[in-house]
């Protein structure tokens, strides 16, 4: 129990490092915000038969970075992916429940998905960048939905985009190399660039950083800090030092349902759910 | 230094520890290792006998064949202005050029040149279309004619056989004395590459069954390509898994295993019969091996659509591309060398298709290259097929020489796979 304690101390204290003056801003009320940019409400998803999301009610802010946890196979990334109707690729799964956009509706007959994902982007778990130029991997987004009237204006949207993942300076001199041939840290932040490129209003990130080495996991964390603000951010993590460390919100997911949402730090200092508490001090997950 | 602590098992207890020196489990490794031995010979033995097999082959093929290739020539003093009655260059030349040749009946001309120089002998010198020759000079060149000149004409093909390999008693003599007086040579015999079937063998050429099978082929491509790639493309990308779908699938398996013969009987049945379209005919040809092809067009295009990454198209869905778009911008060019090397492999096997052919009766006797897709022609394969049925002895040497042409052309199609694939491969 005092390695329990310990432990779950040092999460508070990364958490509460973290929240610097945004802390001021997040609301305590679990769900409903004020301006919400995702506003999730009674949504289930089944595969098949099987549901693995049920009855889950969510807001994501524009203002701050959203962590879903769970020990694994809990739903997470089925419900991230139900944001951006990535699930609809899935021929068995069948998405319940309302979730809007900015109030929009995003699983009205009228929503275009093509739209709908280029103004919500996805960064998946392992690196998969496009084999081909990294130029071109970053131009391509903004070549599909026409965003650049010329070579010029591409030009400058790939730059752009490249230095709001970090990675211009180390790939400025090669563009027209293979993304492929990049490390998996640089993949994964080629992969971020490209889905800046289409200038998105949220960021969904499925593990990001579950393929790469420390040191590039905390690349991606820095960058993380850097892109608050600008994108509504949420990003599924299995490591509780991640969340505490990136997120100033945090959705505890349990067997397809969501137990606990709340400020960061309390999650990490005060929860109120058993459950929660169980699975942040390691007791299981 | 062997690790001699004890270990300690999951229930607990303590066991020795593992002995890698005891003679049992130094004689189970020598016996791992000889079974990776052993294995490893058999495999360069496998590959060993195969290459010696095809080795074999180019051997008996090209030691039979490349004498078709050659002819055996024997001078001819011809004397034209006596014998066209003083027809001067001019006549030769124009538009009437062709009638003025055929006027000048050079059949008759070649024979009285040939009695007035050899006398009648027991076996004929010149094979029967030499005069074609003849008049190919004479309008290449029409000055030859207001002069006497001395010919190089393809021998007959008795004389011919004689040369190569020894042929009768009486070619043999006929042979002996016209070497005697410097009459005979050797040449590259061109008209092999450039004429088409012949009843005399000196004449038989390989051109008209080339073009035939290049005409059979463009049809096929045509048909079979993109139809079979957008069946794959569908029933990967698009179709429903379902048991329709299920039923499909085992359906194209069984199509690609069917025997070629019985597309022959399809084609014969639905292109001549119920459409009416004309026999031997490039384009029938076409479309019977094109249904032959595309099932394992579709079967490699399915397996080198499935073989594109997923994380390569959620990666374009993720940023907003169309499902079009990720198939035409992604799945497409991944896929894109398996599918070519699946199809050249089809085209390769319908380049080497007699059977369903014969059935659509493309095995008629062709003089003349086809000269559009609904023309008569034959194809390598048959011109083969019908050569090696042929009772004159000239035909053996011109059925290897098909052979190689067959195989040049087979050789040539496999290295553009290969230049293709290469091409477009991309490298991760
Ligand atoms: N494509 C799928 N088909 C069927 N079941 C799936 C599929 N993807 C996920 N699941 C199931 O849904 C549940 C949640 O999975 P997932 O969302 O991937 O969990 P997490 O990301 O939290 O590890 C799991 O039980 C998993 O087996
Ligand atoms: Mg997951």
């Amino acid at each position: 129990m005092t390695d329990d304690n310990r432990r779950n101390e040092q999460l508070a204290r990364i958490a509460r490092n973290n929240m610097g003056e945004a802390a001021a801003d997040v609301p305590s009320e679990p769900i409903g915000l004020a301006d919400p940019k995702i506003s999730a409400r009674g949504v289930n998803v089944f595969y098949g038969a099987k549901q693995a999301i049920k009855d889950v009610s969510i807001d994501v802010g524009m203002d701050n970075v959203v962590a879903f946890i769970g020990p694994s196979g809990c739903g997470k990334s089925t419900f991230l992916r139900t944001l951006n109707r990535m699930n609809d690729t899935i021929p068995i799964a069948r998405v319940e429940g309302d979730i809007r956009l900015d109030g929009e509706d995003i699983y009205s007959p009228k929503m275009d998905v093509v739209q709908l994902r280029a103004r919500v982007g996805m960064v998946f778990q392992k690196p998969n960048p496009f084999p081909k130029s990294i130029y071109d991997n970053v131009a391509y987004g903004p070549r599909i939905h026409g965003l650049a009237s010329g070579k010029a204006e591409l030009d400058e949207i790939v730059e752009r985009s490249l230095q709001r993942a970090g990675l211009w300076n180390e790939v400025s001199d090669r563009l027209s190399d293979s993304g492929t041939a990049l490390s998996g840290g640089q993949q994964q932040r080629l992969c971020i660039a490209r889905a800046i490129a289409v200038d998105p209003e949220v960021i969904l990130m499925d593990e990001p950083c579950s393929a790469l080495d420390p040191i590039a996991t905390a690349k991606i964390e820095e960058l993380i800090h850097a892109l608050r603000g600008q994108y509504a951010i949420v990003i599924v993590t299995h490591n509780m030092q991640q969340a505490a460390r990136v997120s100033q919100r945090t959705a505890f997911f349990h067997l397809g349902t969501l137990v606990e949402y709340g400020k960061t730090s309390e999650i990490f200092t005060n929860p109120r759910e058993e459950k929660t508490k169980d699975y942040i001090t390691g007791r299981y997950g | 230094m062997i690790d001699t602590t004890p270990r300690f098992t999951v229930d607990g207890t303590r066991t020795a520890p593992t002995n890698w020196d005891s003679p049992d489990m130094r004689k189970r490794i020598a016996r791992r290792y000889a079974a990776e031995r052993r294995f490893k010979y058999l495999g360069m033995g496998a590959v060993i006998l195969s290459a010696a097999f095809l080795a074999f082959l180019l051997y008996v093929m090209i030691g039979n064949g490349l004498s078709g290739f050659q002819r055996t020539e024997v001078a001819l003093d011809v004397d034209f202005p006596a014998l066209t009655g003083g027809t001067g260059a001019a006549a030769l030349t124009g538009p009437s050029a062709e009638n003025t040749a055929a006027s000048l009946d050079l059949p008759g001309v070649v024979s009285v040149a040939v009695e007035a120089q050899y006398g009648e002998t027991e076996v004929p010198i010149f094979s029967s279309g030499a005069w074609q020759i003849v008049q190919k000079r004479l309008l290449e060149d029409p000055a030859l004619i207001e002069a006497r000149q001395t010919m190089w004409l393809p021998a007959s093909s008795e004389l011919d056989i004689a040369a190569k390999e020894g042929g009768s008693a009486q070619a043999e003599r006929l042979l002996a004395a016209l070497r005697a007086g410097d009459a005979v040579q050797t040449g590259f015999n061109s008209s092999f590459l450039t004429g088409s079937d012949a009843t005399d063998p000196a004449q038989a050429g390989i051109w008209s069954a080339f073009k035939g099978s290049l005409m059979t082929m463009l049809v096929t491509v045509i048909l079979a390509f993109p139809i079979g790639v957008l069946a794959a493309l569908y029933l990967e990308e698009y179709a429903p898994k379902n048991r329709w779908t299920d039923l499909i699938e085992v359906s194209i398996n069984n199509l690609a295993a069917v025997p070629s013969i019985i597309f022959g009987l399809l084609g014969l049945v639905v292109f001549l019969n119920w459409f009416n379209m004309p026999r031997s005919a490039a384009i029938v040809g076409g479309l019977t091996l094109a249904l032959m092809t595309m099932p394992i067009i579709v079967i490699a295009g399915r397996n080198a659509i499935k073989s594109v990454p997923p994380s390569i198209r959620e990666a374009a869905l993720g940023i907003g591309a169309s499902p079009i778009q990720v198939v035409f911008h992604h799945v497409l060019p991944l896929a894109l060398p398996g599918i070519l090397t699946g199809t050249i492999i089809g085209m390769a096997r319908a380049l080497g298709e007699t059977a369903p052919l014969l059935l659509i009766g493309m095995r008629a006797f062709i003089p003349t290259p086809p000269g559009g897709l609904t023309d008569p022609s034959t194809v390598l394969p048959v011109q083969i097929y019908l050569w090696s049925d042929e009772v004159n002895r000239g035909f053996v040497e011109k059925t290897s020489a098909a052979i190689i042409v067959l195989l040049l052309f087979l050789l040539s199609m496999n290295a553009l796979a290969i230049y293709l694939r290469n091409k477009f491969e991309t490298r991760w």
